[in-house]
C-alpha cells in the first residue's frame, strides 16, 4: 500500500465525501464520524508521505498507471508535503472544534455541510499534491466551489459576500487557466516537470512572459493580495463561524504555495528573478499590501473584520518574503505558511469560541471577557502575540527570517513595512486585551448581556482544540529551527542563496 | 469608477491581443501542441486502450483523473445549490399563497396565506408559479421523452466509438426529466424521481467513478489504472481499459443526470419543493 501514499490524501476524502452524502442522507449522525475518519487517514498518510520524502527524496505517482507527460502525475517533495501536513492538520482540528457549532448553526444541513467541507479539503490536498498544471485548475474549481457555498450560507450579508467571492474567485481561476492555456500553446504539455524542461527554449517569447503574468495575477486574486483582496474581508467575517474557522486558515496559504510552485518548479528561479526581473516590483506591491492591510485592520471595530484584514496583511508577508529572492526570505515565507495556518486557525477559533457566548463581535462588547471566558481569551492572546511576533511564539521566528531576508536583499521598505505591521498588530491586540481585561463586566455602554454569570466558557469540545492550537503556536516556535534545517531548506532550490 | 473599469478591460484586451502575435500559426502541424503529446495519443490510443474515439481515451483514461474531479465539480455544484437554497422549515421564508386546480373545470383557486385549503378530491394542489394545462404539450412530451432517454443511454454507451460519453448522455437524460417537470409540473416530476433519489444517485455516480479507481488500487495497480480490472471483466488488459472507461462513463452519466434534475428542483421551486414533499 505504501507506494499509493501520494494518492491517499486525495482519494480517501473524496470517497468519504460521497459516502457522507449516500449514508448521511439516511442517517445524518454518521456524517461527522466519516469526515473525522477521512481527515485522520489523510493526515496520517500525509505524515507517512513526509517520512518517505525525508528518507528517500521526492516521490511520484502516475494516475491511471500512465507516465507523464501522457497522463497526470502526482509529485511530492519537501515543500508540498510540509504544506499538506499543515493544511490537513488545521482542517482536522477545525473539524473537531466546530462539531457543536455546526450542529447548532446548520441543524438540517449537517450532511451537505460535511460533504462540502470534506470536498473542500480534497480540493486543497489535490492542489498541493498534483504535478500537473491543468489538474491543479480542476482541483482549484472543487475547492473554490465548495468554499463559495460554505461562505454564502451565512446570514444577512453573507450571500452578497459569497457572490462577490464567486465573481472575484472565478475571474482569478480563469486567469490561471488562461495562462496555462498559453503555456500549453507554447510547449504542448501540461505536466509541471515537462513544462520546466521545455519552457527554457521559449523563454524569449513574450507569450510565455504573458502566461506567467496572467497566472500570477489569477493567483493574486485567489490569495487576496492587495489590491485584489476585495472579496476576503467580507467573505470571512460574514461567513458562519464554523465556515470561517475551517476556511480562513487554508485557502490563502494554499494559493501562496501554488505561486511558489509555479515560480520555482514550472518556471526556473532565473526566469522570474533575472530574465523578467520582477522580484523588486512585487516586493513593493507586498509592502503596500502589508501597510494597507494593517491600516485597514486598524479601522475596523469588529473582531472578525480585524482578523480578516490581518490575513490580508499576512498574505503580503509571504508574497514579499518569497519575492525577495534570497534563501532567508523564501525560508521565512514557507515557514510563515505553516505558522500562519496555525495562527489564523487559533484566532478565528478563539473568535468562534467567544461568539458562542456573545451575540456580536463588536469590540465594545468584549468587556470583562477575560473573566468570563479566561481560556478562550488566553488563546486569543497567544494567537495575537504570535501575529505580533513575540518570542517564543512561532510568529516571531518566521518574521525574523523575513526581516533578515529583507536586510540581506537591501530591501528596507519591506523591513519597515514588517515593523510597521507588527506595531499596528500590537495596537490592535492590546486594544482588545484592554477592553476585555480592564473594562469590568456589566458596565457596558448600555450593552445588553443575556448571561450574567461570571464564568461561561465555550463548550469543551471547542475549547480543548483551541488550547491545543494555542500551545502548538509556542511548540512550533521552539522547533522552527528544526523545521527549517530538516525540511524547508530542501524545499528551496540550491541555486538560491 | 466606470472609466477605471473600462480602462482596465481595454488594457487586458490589448494585452491579450498583443499576446496572440507570438502564437504558433493556426493549424501548424509543427506547433508544440501538435507535435509533443498529441501524436502519442493519436498513434497509440487504440493500441493502448482499444478505444477508437481518441477524445474519449484522453478524457477518461490518459487524463481520467481530471475527469473524475470534473464530475466531482458537478456534484459539488448540485450539493451547493441544495445547501444554499433548500428550505427546511416553512417559516424560514414568508409563506406564499397556495394554488389549487379544480380538476373537472380547470378553474384555479388562489388561497391567500392562512386561508383554508379546499378539502375535496376534485382539487389538486399546483405550483404557485406557471403551471401549464395544455393537452398538446403534455401529450407530445409524453411521447418523445422515452425516445430522448433512449438516445441519452445510447450517447453514454457509445462514447467509445462516436462523439458522446457520460457528460453528454447525462445531460440528455437530465433534460428529459426537466422537460417532464416543465410540461407536467414539478410535483409530478418529484413523484417520479424524488430528492433522495437525485441526491443519492448524484453521489453514487461519482462514487462509481472514484470507486472504480479505488478498486484498481486494491487490485494492486495505480489509482484509475483500469488494466488491473482485467481479471474481473475476464478480458485482457487493453480491453479492460475500454470496459473501465465504460464503467466510469456510466458513473458520470448518472451523476450528471441527477445533478441537473436536483439543481432544477431547487432552483425552480426556490428550495421549497412545495410543502410536504
Amino acid at each position: 500500500m505504501s507506494q499509493h501514499l501520494p494518492a491517499l490524501p486525495v482519494i480517501v476524502p473524496l470517497l468519504s465525501a460521497l459516502l457522507i452524502t449516500m449514508l448521511g442522507w439516511f442517517k445524518p449522525r454518521l456524517s461527522f464520524p466519516i469526515a473525522l475518519a477521512a481527515l485522520t487517514v489523510a493526515l496520517l498518510s500525509a505524515v507517512g508521505l513526509m517520512g518517505r520524502v525525508l528518507s528517500s527524496g521526492a516521490a511520484a505517482y502516475g494516475m491511471g498507471g500512465w507516465n507523464p507527460p501522457w497522463g497526470i502525475a502526482y509529485h511530492v517533495d519537501h515543500l508540498n508535503a510540509l504544506v499538506l501536513i499543515a493544511v490537513l492538520a488545521a482542517a482536522l482540528v477545525g473539524l473537531i472544534a466546530t462539531r457543536k457549532c455546526v450542529k447548532e448553526e446548520f441543524a438540517e444541513r449537517i450532511v451537505p455541510f460535511y460533504t462540502l467541507f470534506v470536498l473542500f479539503v480534497t480540493g486543497l490536498a489535490g492542489i498541493l499534491l498534483t504535478g500537473d498544471a491543468f489538474n491543479l485548475y480542476v482541483l482549484l474549481e472543487v475547492a473554490s466551489l465548495t468554499g463559495y457555498a460554505l461562505i454564502g450560507i451565512g446570514e444577512k450579508r453573507a450571500p452578497l459576500a459569497g457572490l462577490n467571492y464567486i465573481l472575484m474567485g472565478t475571474i482569478g481561476a480563469s486567469f490561471y487557466l488562461l495562462g496555462i492555456g498559453y503555456l500549453y500553446l507554447m510547449t504542448g504539455t501540461l505536466n509541471m516537470a515537462d513544462l520546466a524542461q521545455r519552457l527554457p527554449a521559449v523563454y524569449d517569447s513574450h507569450v510565455v512572459a504573458l502566461a506567467f503574468f496572467i497566472c500570477l495575477t489569477g493567483l493574486f486574486v485567489k490569495m487576496a493580495f492587495f489590491p485584489l483582496h476585495g472579496w476576503l474581508p467580507n467573505a470571512y467575517s460574514h461567513a458562519p463561524s464554523a465556515a470561517s474557522i475551517l476556511i480562513a486558515p487554508l485557502t490563502t496559504k494554499v494559493m501562496i504555495y501554488v505561486m511558489i510552485r509555479l515560480t520555482l518548479t514550472v518556471f526556473t528561479p532565473d526566469y522570474a528573478f533575472d530574465i523578467l526581473d520582477i522580484g523588486n516590483a512585487i516586493v513593493w506591491l507586498a509592502v503596500i499590501a502589508i501597510v494597507m492591510g494593517s491600516a485597514l485592520a486598524l479601522a475596523q471595530n469588529r473582531l472578525k473584520h480585524i482578523l480578516s484584514y490581518i490575513v490580508v496583511a499576512e498574505v503580503g508577508y509571504m508574497v514579499g518574503g518569497f519575492w525577495l529572492g534570497n534563501r532567508a526570505g523564501m525560508t521565512g515565507s514557507i515557514l510563515h505558511i505553516v505558522n500562519d495556518a496555525a495562527m489564523t486557525l487559533c484566532v478565528f477559533l478563539a473568535a468562534g469560541a467567544l461568539l458562542t457566548r456573545i451575540r456580536e463581535d463588536r469590540l465594545a462588547g468584549l468587556q470583562g471577557m477575560f473573566r468570563k471566558m479566561p481560556l478562550s481569551m488566553a488563546a486569543l492572546a497567544a494567537g495575537g502575540l504570535s501575529i505580533i511576533g513575540v518570542p517564543p511564539t512561532c510568529g516571531f521566528f518566521s518574521k525574523w527570517y523575513l526581516i533578515s531576508g529583507g536586510i540581506e536583499a537591501g530591501h528596507y521598505g519591506f523591513v519597515a513595512a514588517l515593523l510597521f505591521s507588527s506595531l499596528v498588530n500590537v495596537v490592535l491586540f492590546f486594544r482588545i486585551f484592554e477592553i476585555a481585561y480592564f473594562e469590568p463586566l456589566g458596565q457596558g455602554h448600555g450593552h445588553h448581556r443575556n448571561d450574567p454569570s461570571p464564568m461561561a466558557e465555550a463548550p469543551t469540545s471547542m475549547l480543548a482544540p483551541l488550547v491545543v492550537v494555542a500551545v502548538l503556536l509556542v511548540v512550533l516556535g521552539l522547533y522552527s529551527g528544526n523545521l527549517v534545517s530538516a525540511i524547508i531548506q530542501y524545499a528551496i532550490p540550491a541555486q538560491i542563496i | 469608477m466606470k472609466i477605471v473599469a473600462l480602462a482596465s478591460v481595454l488594457l487586458c484586451g490589448g494585452i491579450l491581443i498583443f499576446g496572440t502575435a507570438g502564437f504558433p500559426d493556426f493549424g501548424d502541424p509543427l506547433s508544440p501542441p501538435a507535435s509533443h503529446v498529441s501524436p502519442h495519443y493519436i498513434e497509440e490510443a487504440v493500441a493502448e486502450t482499444s478505444v477508437p474515439n481518441i477524445v474519449t481515451a484522453v478524457l477518461a483514461d490518459y487524463r481520467g483523473f481530471d475527469t473524475l474531479f470534473e464530475t466531482a465539480v458537478v456534484f459539488s455544484a448540485a450539493m451547493a445549490c441544495f445547501f444554499l437554497l433548500r428550505v427546511f422549515r416553512e417559516d424560514e421564508r414568508s409563506p406564499s399563497e397556495k394554488l389549487y386546480r379544480h380538476l373537472p373545470t380547470g378553474i384555479i383557486l388562489r388561497i391567500d396565506p392562512g386561508g383554508k385549503a379546499p378539502q375535496s378530491n376534485e382539487f389538486e394542489p399546483i405550483d404557485p408559479t406557471w403551471v401549464p394545462h395544455d393537452m398538446i404539450v403534455k401529450t407530445t412530451t409524453r411521447l418523445i421523452i422515452p425516445f430522448i432517454q433512449l438516445f441519452g443511454l445510447y450517447v453514454i454507451a457509445h462514447g467509445h466509438h462516436s462523439p458522446g460519453g457520460g457528460f453528454q448522455g447525462g445531460v440528455i437524460l437530465g433534460s428529459s426529466l426537466i422537460l417532464y417537470a416543465l410540461s407536467q409540473n414539478l410535483r409530478m416530476a418529484i413523484g417520479r424521481m424524488g430528492e433522495t433519489v437525485s441526491a443519492v444517485f448524484c453521489a453514487a455516480g461519482v462514487f462509481i467513478y472514484a470507486g472504480a479507481g479505488a478498486l484498481c488500487l486494491l487490485m494492486g495497480a495505480n489509482f484509475l489504472d483500469y488494466a488491473a480490472l482485467s481479471p474481473l471483466f475476464g478480458v485482457d488488459a487493453i480491453q479492460a481499459r475500454s470496459l473501465g472507461i465504460l464503467v466510469v462513463e456510466i458513473g458520470v452519466g448518472l451523476a450528471v443526470m441527477s445533478a441537473m434534475v436536483w439543481i432544477y428542483y431547487n432552483l425552480a421551486s426556490v428550495g421549497r419543493h412545495q410543502e410536504g414533499l
